[in-house]
């Protein structure tokens, strides 16, 4: 300790060396940091202000009235915006679940390196790869009852509907979340993936050599290790889940009725439609809290699975 | 020998003129030289032609015309963005027809009037259908638009499957419904109708055509909204009574798009749409129905006065741009509606008409043979059946979810309009 | 695999084969639809403002990204890990939330319609991520490496330059290749913040759908233009991806 770099370095500048380093840091930061409120908390910041005024640019030559909270009281109370928050929390747990089971089964298969494995695995990057804009086109026309290759036969064999999937107010929500499910499953299973490529080798084997049984392993062992990746890749899809605007957008259009109208779906006709920049940044906010409260809970659980994992 | 100097000075000069001057001449000539304007133009058929014959305006005047092609959302945000915001990014917008209620209250575009009437002669205004420009941008004493594409709401129908049936073209609006269940034969995938079914302006357009044609109406003698009207809700059932027995099952799905492509796909045998998308049916690359397709006058319901529906484009000069640029524009809507250029733009497949000497050109109508009930249609022009005010966009937005609602089973058609009425109120 | 070997094959119907019912597996392959898209669009255009705008942010939010996910990694300061969340907050942020003030603000600075504007809106986000990303990679990276050059009288810069930074290189490419992604997909912003010349790809095909005549043909020919790339990138890149993946999540 006494022949740190520090000791060394103290001699050649009059600053510390420790107050260098840390000034070195802090400057690597700032431009980040800066970069970051400029552009995104200065307009963000603009957005709560706006929540509290009726502020329509198409009306009254664009004059703001303050009302206070009525714009939130209004998207809590009017049956589409209840409706749009719903559709959105169904949407985001429907879809991160599934992606989560079918995301950690992907995994576990191809956790054992193979070149079948490896040719896999880079097949599975395509979905996720798409614009999700055309993965809304493609999906809208394949699920076309009238054309679609998938959407006629589903309809001709009695499956769904004679109007199909997207037509009905109770259909149109799970296929929405199963075109996610398609999209999205992969990068959870590379996630996920890479959390267990990181476990570290010697435990796994232990377990093995106990002859614990394969359901003993995955749960006892592999788990409880991958509990910090879990809710990160959980955490990291309900954020983007939560947001869910372009698929709905191409396909649905949040119809048929509301059944489909997500929050986002809604901020942007509401923002860029009608230019309703108060209602707007209300529901903008909401969907911010909303994605807080979720993210909290998880950073929470997160640091829990941490500190448990340190201990075994 | 004076007389020959002169003229071998002349030579000279003029040979001077021609080979250093040439430039200059040239500009003067073209007194828009250096001008560039931009346009955003809806993604209709007539975007691509227009963006083909701006070069010939440029070749004239020497101003360059730049097209940005735009689908009707962003159209609408974009434009909306650029004149509150007051950013200039476009000179020249085409606006829907629905929307002069908002461009007239927020003064987003220049205002016409004076100018139509100091260049009438140019303009040949007697030449123009006065239904276009009273409809087509007019609102409030202003004229916010001057109108460059017209479409006549018309009827499509299958002559070969009417004739099979024994069915006369329908006429009247009663007779249309009829018919279009009696030609519904799932088995063969034959469906008697089709219309927009797809929330949102899609859905809310087309019912308010028929709504129109079946004596409904979505604001009262006073100007109110009046969106659960007795009429209204009756012709909602009739609506939907259409889309359960004689519509394609995807049709709740449909927007613009999905119903052209499934009329011209041979699926459907009658439809009520716009004289834009006719063109397409004589087009053998995209239709299965080039045979076989007439045209006719949209049927209106029995006893009612006798109106077509009116809709279209006009072309708006952003209000903030500076002056000479302004008159630039102005230039270039003089241009693209005076009659040579309407003729060649509709021979390039615009379907967009304002003169009676367009609808009645030889040329034009050896192509396409329904030019006559366009004609009709404009003389019997209503334009007002999607009211043209200023709350328009959000009560065609409720519209599009409560009817859609009511296709989907969701909902009975009074108890939608009732609520779209309350939500509407809100906004007077 | 399905829907993907549609959007491939659907670009080389012809256009009345499209929408039959029901629907015809069997079709004479044909070139139209990609003429016809040629004709409406400046394809190469497009493709050179996606590729101008997403490379652009990804560049810029590596420049800000990587040196930020050190020092807060390297620090030894406790307000460090909450800076760390900080970015990782940003990301929670709806567009909707900030699009409009945006807006306003690059209209003041001049530079709305050009691909800056994109790019800027796109790199908090992007720096966001990366910085988060960068975070969790350097710390768990042992400083051992750095403290020995220092010692060895390595300037603090050469130690981040030429040590620390070489042993990331998968996680940086990892990290640009999701903001690549990222600004590629994305329309919302584009359409919103460019205009005709700066437009990318994914705005057009937005333009592409929204009309009466233009096909699923044509959408799918389109599609390829801004499908095919990224897809290959990510492909190509694919070890990179895994490997950064692995490190980065921790």
């Amino acid at each position: 300790m006494a022949a740190s770099p520090a000791s060394i370095r103290q001699r050649r500048s009059g600053l510390r060396f420790t107050d260098r380093r840390k000034l070195f840091l802090f400057c690597l930061a700032v431009p980040a940091v800066i970069y970051v409120i400029v552009v995104a908390l200065y307009p963000l910041a603009q957005g709560i202000l706006y929540s509290f005024y009726d502020y329509n640019l198409l009306r009254r030559g664009g004059r703001m009235v303050f009302v206070g909270l009525d714009n939130y009281v209004e998207l809590l109370t009017d049956a589409t915006g209840q409706r749009a928050l719903i559709n959105t929390f169904a949407f985001t747990f429907g879809a991160v679940f599934f992606e989560f089971i079918f995301g950690l089964g992907l995994a576990m298969l191809l956790w054992r390196d193979g070149r079948f494995n490896r040719i896999a695995l880079a097949f599975l990057l395509i979905p996720v790869t798409i614009t999700p804009l055309v993965v809304g086109l493609i999906f809208r026309a394949l699920l076309a009852v009238d054309y679609g290759y998938i959407g006629y036969y589903l309809a001709e064999w009695g499956i769904t509907s004679p109007r199909g999937l997207f037509a009905g107010t109770t259909t149109a929500l799970p296929t929405l979340i199963f075109i996610d499910i398609w999209e999205w499953t992969p990068l959870v299973a590379l996630i996920l993936l890479a959390g267990l490529k990181s476990l570290p080798g010697d435990i796994l084997e232990a377990a093995s050599a106990d002859g614990a049984t394969a359901w003993q392993r995955f749960r006892l062992v592999i788990l409880p290790l991958l509990l910090p990746t879990v809710f990160l890749a959980l955490v990291l899809r309900m954020m983007d889940a939560f947001r869910v605007f372009d698929s709905i957008f191409v396909t649905t259009g949040g119809g048929p009725a509301d059944a489909t109208n997500s929050l986002m779906v809604y901020g942007v006709k509401q923002g860029l439609q009608f230019f309703n920049i108060g209602y707007a940044s209300a529901i903008g906010n909401v969907t911010i809290l909303c994605i807080a409260f979720i993210a909290a809970v998880f950073a929470l659980l997160i640091r829990r699975a941490d500190v448990r994992a340190n201990e075994t | 020998m004076t007389k020959h100097k002169s003229t071998a000075w002349k030579l000279g000069a003029a040979a001077l003129l021609s080979a250093g001057l040439a430039g200059s001449a040239f500009a003067a000539d073209k007194p828009l030289a250096g001008v560039t304007l931009t346009l955003a133009s809806q993604n209709d058929q007539f975007a691509a032609v227009i963006a083909k014959l701006a070069p010939q305006f440029e070749e004239k005047t020497g101003a360059t015309v730049k097209v940005d092609i735009l689908d009707y959302g962003s159209l609408l945000t974009k434009t909306q963005a650029d004149f509150v915001g007051h950013t200039k990014s476009y000179d020249l917008v085409t606006m829907d027809i629905v929307w002069a209620g908002q461009y007239a209250e927020n003064k987003y575009t220049v205002d016409l009037t004076d100018w139509i009437k100091r260049d009438a002669a140019e303009l040949q205004l007697d030449d123009i259908y006065p239904a276009t420009i009273k409809y087509i941008g007019q609102y409030d004493g202003k004229q916010v638009a001057f109108p460059f594409a017209g479409y006549a709401a018309v009827m499509a129908y299958r002559k070969d499957l009417l004739d099979a049936a024994g069915i006369k073209v329908p006429e009247t609006a009663e007779d249309f419904v009829a018919a279009a269940i009696k030609l519904t034969d799932p088995s063969k995938k034959i469906y008697g109708f089709v219309a927009n079914g797809q929330k949102g302006a899609a859905v809310a357009q087309d019912w308010l055509q028929y709504n129109a044609q079946l004596g409904g109406s979505v604001l009262d003698a006073s100007g109110k909204p009046a969106l659960n009207s007795d009429a209204n809700v009756a012709s909602l059932k009739v609506y939907k009574e259409l889309f359960d027995k004689a519509a394609p099952p995807g049709a709740v799905d449909y927007d613009w798009g999905g119903r052209e492509e499934s009329f011209r796909q041979g699926l459907v045998a009658m439809m009520e749409t716009w004289s834009v998308g006719a063109p397409g049916y004589y087009d053998p690359s995209m239709s299965k129905v080039v045979d076989s397709v007439g045209i006719s006058f949209t049927p209106v319901g029995k006893g009612l006065p006798v109106k077509y529906g009116l809709g279209g484009w006009g072309m708006g000069i952003n209000a903030d741009i500076d002056p000479a640029k302004q008159e630039a524009a102005w230039q270039f809507i003089k241009w693209l509606t005076s009659a040579p250029v309407q003729k060649e733009f509709n021979m390039l497949g615009a379907g967009s008409y304002i003169r009676k000497s367009t609808l009645a050109d030889p040329d034009l109508n050896a192509k396409y043979p329904f030019l006559p009930i366009i004609a009709k249609s404009f003389e019997n022009a209503d334009g007002d059946y999607r009211p043209r005010i200023p709350q328009y966009p959000e009560i065609q937005d409720l519209l599009g979810t409560a009817v859609n609602n009511v296709l989907v089973g969701g909902t009975d058609p009074k108890a939608a309009l009732d609520e779209a009425q309350k939500q509407a109120e809100k906004l007077f | 695999m399905i829907p993907v070997l549609w959007l491939v094959a659907t670009a080389y119907k012809p256009p009345k084969d499209m929408f039959s019912s029901p629907p015809t597996f069997i079709f004479e392959p044909t070139l139209h639809n990609f003429q016809r898209v040629f004709e409406v669009f400046d394809v190469w255009s497009l493709l050179k403002s996606s590729i101008i705008i997403s490379v652009g942010s990804a560049v810029l939010s590596l420049l800000l990204g990587v040196p930020a996910g050190y020092a807060l990694a390297r620090s030894n300061s406790r307000y460090a890990i909450w800076v760390a969340y900080f970015f990782l907050a940003i990301r929670i942020v709806p567009i909707i939330a900030t699009l409009i003030p945006f807006y306003l603000m690059m209209r003041d600075i001049g530079l709305l319609g050009t691909w800056w504007a994109v790019i800027l809106i796109n790199t908090t986000l992007n720096c966001a991520f990366v910085t988060w990303m960068m975070f969790s990679y350097f710390r768990s990276l042992p400083s051992d490496m750095e403290e020995a050059a220092l010692t060895d009288g390595c300037t603090l810069w050469g130690a981040f330059y030429r040590v620390a930074l070489p042993t990331v290189v998968p996680g940086i490419i990892a990290s640009a290749l999701f903001c690549v992604m990222f600004s590629w997909n994305d329309f919302l912003v584009a359409m919103f913040l460019t205009n005709m010349d700066s437009k990318p790809l994914s705005v057009a095909l937005l333009a592409a759908f929204g009309t009466k005549d233009i096909t699923w043909g044509t959408l799918g020919a389109l599609a390829h233009f801004s499908t095919i790339p990224i897809m290959l990138m990510a492909l190509f890149l694919n070890r990179y991806f895994v490997q950064g993946l692995t490190r980065g999540v921790h």
